[in-house]
């Protein structure tokens, strides 16, 4: 079985081919920078695509069958009616499939089942990586609202911190949110 | 507390009633909690209201079609309870084609016959983007050529491209020409990568372009809250329409969903364009669209000649939504 993987980041793409070449009945290839898909499709030939959401030109692959008159089978996208929990996983991990060969679904659910475990780690680092970038962005803003509190109303650190524990308590929301209002509004009151 | 309306768009001048409707809060008004998700194309849009990843979509009335009849993997229910928006789509040639074609302004037919002409001469069939296979841009250019006596499966190739990126394909020499929505077309002109050869309603007068299609499973647990967001594009549709705030529509687009401005203010009311949008006017359904759209898929040969299309049209376009809300 031949699989043509179309995705742009480089590392998971990788790491997703070393995966499914332990496979010896698989052969991977990928899809060079800047190729259209439409186009590497019909350089390759595989038999299943292994399609990155978020690539905008995935939407080639669903008109091969009525754009072009040269290819005999049709390009499908891949559902597994039977596994609704399935398929939602693989939308939300980001990674969906198409059979372009004539592969039967038993053949084409395992990889398409490891993609969406890769897909959903990398989805989960990602997701980490910015909660703790956003954190850190936080935590300055909370830092600074404290030293402005500090300042202006003469408060100690830890009166400024309770200070902006009770405001957010009062208004229902966080603490970070209630920090930037005051950077703001002290931003505005000293140009 | 329920959960907020995920309502999915793309980057594109005609998702404006969706924009803003949030930016002036009329879903707040209509009694709505509105998430709006920008999807990178076509596909994702269907396979997320097929997999109950959005509630609603600005949807391509052929692509809500083929969807319910199956024709892209699962057979999903779907709805189309309201049209967003009339016209707006642009074809456009390369500088290649341009230069072969007479430089003064052409009406549909002589601009056909002329585009036949070159096409001919080709030594390969030229490429032409479409956005999606199931689009209004690919049934219409597709309907305009022929009619004009170009066979649109032998003559040219279709490619599908997705609209953020047809001008730089054009551009970069990938295709020839394209059929795109704004603001691709007059971005192609200003840029000076092609040249808009005729805007859609030169093909079919005031035909329907995007539409809401809601999942029939959403809309049946909140059926109230279907209704109210047509309400609120339905709004949001008549401030669209106003020339006098088409400048401040264009700038939030720009800002909202990173579309140049000048060519987005083009094709909204009153712009320099060759063609404007429409979108109050589109906002009550004609079930005769949707046999139109299911017949020139059958032409093409995209349906079975079993599907019974009518039945199609009627389960799907709903027009009484609208209506009743």
């Amino acid at each position: 079985m031949k699989i043509l993987l179309a995705d742009d980041d480089a590392d998971r793409a990788r790491y997703l081919m070393r995966l499914l070449a332990r496979d010896s009945s698989v052969q991977v290839a990928a899809i060079e920078p800047g190729m259209l898909l439409a186009d590497a499709v019909v350089a390759h030939m595989p038999d299943v695509v292994l399609v990155d959401m978020t690539r905008p030109d995935r939407d080639a692959l669903e008109g091969l069958r009525q754009l072009s008159a040269t290819r005999p089978h049709p390009v499908v996208l891949f559902v597994d009616e039977d596994d609704p929990g399935f398929m939602q996983e693989a939308i939300d991990a980001g990674v969906c499939s198409y059979n372009v060969g004539s592969v039967t679904p038993a053949e084409v659910k395992p990889v398409l089942r490891a993609a969406v475990a890769l897909f959903r780690r990398h989805l989960q680092t990602h997701q980490a990586l910015t909660a703790a970038e956003s954190r850190l962005r936080e935590r300055d803003v909370v830092d600074r609202a404290k030293a402005i509190l500090i300042r202006t109303r003469k408060l100690s650190e830890p009166e400024a911190y309770r200070w902006l524990r009770r405001e957010a308590m009062a208004s229902a929301r966080r603490i970070p949110e209630i920090a930037l209002t005051v950077v703001q509004a002290h931003a505005k009151e000293t140009p | 507390m329920t959960s907020p309306v995920r309502l999915g768009l793309l980057r594109l001048t005609d998702s404006a009633p969706a924009v803003l409707a949030d930016a002036e809060g009329l879903y707040a008004a209509a009694g709505l909690d509105v998430a709006l998700q920008v999807e990178p194309s076509w596909a994702n849009v269907a396979d997320k209201l097929a997999w109950g990843k959005l509630d609603a979509a600005i949807m391509l009335p052929p692509l809500a079609l083929a969807a319910a009849a199956g024709l892209r993997g699962m057979r999903t229910r779907l709805h189309v309870t309201m049209g967003i928006s009339q016209g707006g789509n642009a074809v456009v040639v390369g500088r290649a084609a341009a230069a072969a074609l007479p430089a003064t302004p052409l009406d549909a037919a002589a601009a056909g016959r002329a585009l036949g002409v070159w096409l001919r001469d080709q030594a390969s069939p030229p490429r032409f983007a479409v956005v999606h296979v199931f689009s209004t841009h690919n049934l219409l250019l597709r309907h305009w050529l022929a009619a004009c006596g170009v066979d649109p499966d032998r003559d040219i190739e279709t490619v599908v491209v997705p609209p953020e990126r047809v001008v730089a394909a054009l551009e970069a020499g990938q295709i020839a020409g394209f059929c795109a929505g704004a603001p691709w077309g007059d971005y192609a002109a200003e840029t000076g990568a092609g040249r808009v050869l005729l805007g859609s309603s030169a093909i079919r007068p005031r035909h329907p372009e995007k539409c809401l299609a809601v999942s029939a499973a959403w809309a049946g647990q909140r059926p109230e809250a279907a209704k109210a967001l047509t309400v609120a594009l339905y709004r949001a549709q008549h401030l669209c329409d106003r020339p006098d705030r088409a400048p401040a529509l264009a700038a939030l687009m720009a800002s909202r969903l990173g579309l140049p401005e000048s060519a987005t203010r083009a094709a909204l009311p009153g712009g320099s364009g060759p063609e404007q949008i429409g979108f109050a006017v589109a906002a009550r359904l004609d079930p005769t669209d949707a046999l139109w759209f299911l017949r020139e898929m059958r032409r093409w040969g995209w349906l079975d000649a079993g599907q019974d299309i009518a039945a199609l049209a009627a389960e799907t376009y709903r027009p009484a939504t609208l209506l009743e809300a």
